[in-house]
């Protein structure tokens, strides 16, 4: 009897904070449908600012450099996270232990100090040598530096899953390396690494601070284009394309699920 | 040197000496060289001199560190002094929240068929996916002047008629809270699906109160993964930038806005690093904590976030 009553009530709570936790997005999503620019009433639904958003060459440009940064430092990641983790894998009989503190590093150290320091750093090196100017091109090698380390222990955790006993084998049947990279090593990291470039590609895509602090005058991302709308004063096209960018994470969200759900239950290879 | 004395052994140890390092060294030199260096770097200018234009120069003092204490060359004045502490004070209350509300979450989830519940961690994760400026933008939406919750607040006499519920301190730790709250669900659910339901049961039997279950049978079990949660929350909201900076005004200032203004407006590099320093070496004892519960929980085995 007690104990229903209990059930009862963490039913209720859990309902509640899942609506705290969708109705701040709600709201954008609402509020980008409104033929009204006001944020106190809905007036009646309209597209009037999904339509003003195509004709609006800041946001088309945004998103253009939003999607470069994010595809170009996701694919150099997926391959130097990839051979960073086969590496930890090989050698981890090796005393190796210290090295997962530059692995661990990235992912916790709090973006205003990564992207600071990155920042500095870059503004160092520009004045010295005129390399690294602020622009895409640092922003790349700021992404690609925060998605290593999450590409690495995917695929390490993938092969310390693996049966020590295959790789023996590949080496007994004289397979050789390169053989033993593409024929065995690959197939077996095929969905850890297909997860770990969707994971990289969230990851840059939803960045905003280090961004913010490594781009350059010409290298605005969406992020960085709806920050300094809201800092402006907002138009309601910022609603519009906010609900545009929660719609693709909810489809990516929505896809991984299923692929995981379709996965029949995990063989032990 | 005798080439030809080489043994095939030497060979295959030299061979295997650049494999590894032609597979461990890429990824590890990328960090070192475009993160522990910039941050080392940062760190050295935290103990330089502010120049006129803001930038870094010699000599090396403790100049920055005692500006943010509060003394500067007009006396000493509490203003940074006031961003730290509001920053510890606004973590503490945030994070404390994020535990009363991830608790009963975590233990419900764990209660339901284990064919539900990754879908029911997916609806707690999914929101902290979009992006964090959207979100903070969509409680700048439900705070703002006349809004149902605004005008609530002001019916019940909790803010002044008209205005909203942001920018403020509350906006502050709510949205933190807000931004946090799955990062404490994650390992708590982790710890109670490890729970051995037998203990809160004879704690029951016994007619302990409902207090008493859960501080002699149900807490001292999902302890890994409260102080897990605890680490994984107050760092990086210790260090939050873009929640302040929109739902906070100008007098909710924490110590993340007061390091980017550093290298922004007010140019004061030194300032700056020493901020960053403190986020720095909060991180790293963060860090510790989380390796020593890994070795603890998992037998050797890395608490992955």
């Amino acid at each position: 009897m007690k104990r229903r009553r209990l059930q009862r009530g963490l039913r209720a709570f859990w309902y509640l904070v899942l609506f705290f936790l969708y109705a701040p997005l709600g709201i954008v999503v609402l509020f980008s449908f409104n033929s009204v620019n006001t944020y106190s009433r809905f007036a009646g639904f309209s597209l009037r600012w999904y339509e003003s958003l195509i004709h609006n060459e800041a946001i088309v440009n945004a998103f253009y450099n939003s999607l470069t940064l994010a595809v170009v430092s996701s694919c150099i990641a997926t391959v130097m996270g990839t051979v960073l983790g086969y590496g930890m894998y090989r050698y981890r009989h090796l005393k190796l232990g210290w090295l997962i503190w530059f692995i661990y590093l990235p992912i916790v150290m709090p973006d205003i100090v990564y992207g600071i320091s990155e920042m500095s750093f870059f503004v160092s090196v520009h004045d010295a040598t005129g390399l690294l100017n602020p622009g895409i091109g640092t922003m790349i090698i700021a992404h690609i530096t925060f998605q290593v380390p999450f590409v690495a222990l995917l695929a390490y955790s993938r092969l310390v899953q693996m049966d020590p006993m295959l790789f023996e084998a590949t080496q007994d049947l004289y397979a050789k390396p390169w053989q033993r990279a593409w024929y065995f090593i690959l197939p077996t990291l095929r969905s850890a690494l297909i997860s770990a470039f969707f994971l990289s590609f969230t990851l840059s895509i939803d960045d905003f601070v280090i961004s913010f602090f490594t781009a350059g005058p010409s290298s605005t991302t969406l992020p960085i284009f709806i920050w300094s709308a809201i800092k402006k004063g907002v138009t309601p096209e910022i609603n519009a394309i906010s609900t545009l960018m929660i719609a693709a994470v909810f489809t990516a969200a929505t896809i991984s699920y299923a692929i995981q759900r379709a996965r029949p239950a995990r063989v032990e290879s | 040197m005798h080439k030809g004395r080489r043994s095939r052994q030497a060979q295959r140890h030299w061979q295997q000496a650049a494999h590894m390092l032609g597979t461990i060294a890429p990824g590890i030199v990328w960090i070192v060289f475009f993160l522990v260096l910039p941050s080392a770097y940062l760190i050295s200018v935290s103990f330089m001199t502010n120049g006129p234009y803001g930038l870094p120069q010699m000599p090396l003092t403790l100049q920055a560190f005692s500006q943010l204490l509060g003394f500067g060359f007009l006396g000493w004045s509490p203003g940074n002094l006031y961003t730290v502490l509001r920053s510890l004070w606004q973590t503490l209350i945030a994070t404390g929240f994020v535990i009363a509300l991830a608790y009963p979450v975590a233990y419900y989830i764990s209660t339901q068929p284990a064919g539900r519940r990754p879908l029911m961690l997916l609806f707690v994760v999914v929101p902290s996916w979009t992006n964090q400026v959207i979100r903070a933008f969509g409680w700048m939406n439900l705070l703002a002047p006349d809004t149902p919750l605004s005008n609530l607040a002001g019916a019940l006499g909790l803010v002044p008629d008209q205005m909203g519920l942001f920018p403020s301190n509350f906006a502050v730790v709510l949205g933190l809270t807000y931004n946090f709250l799955p990062f404490m669900v994650l390992p708590l659910y982790a710890a109670f699906e490890k729970m051995d339901p037998e203990i809160v049961e004879a704690a029951r039997d016994l007619y302990a109160t409902p207090v008493g279950v859960f501080r002699h049978a149900v807490l001292p079990q999902t302890l890994p993964g409260l102080m897990a949660g605890t680490v994984l929350v107050s760092i990086p909201a210790f260090g939050q930038y873009v929640i302040p900076q929109l739902l906070g005004g100008g007098k909710s200032m924490m110590l993340g806005n007061l390091v980017a203004r550093q290298f922004a407006e007010a140019s004061n590099w030194p300032l700056g690093a020493a901020g960053a320093l403190i986020m720095i070496l909060a991180t790293l004892g963060g860090l510790l904590v989380l390796r020593r519960l890994g070795r603890r929980l998992g037998g050797g085995k890395e608490v992955v976030l």
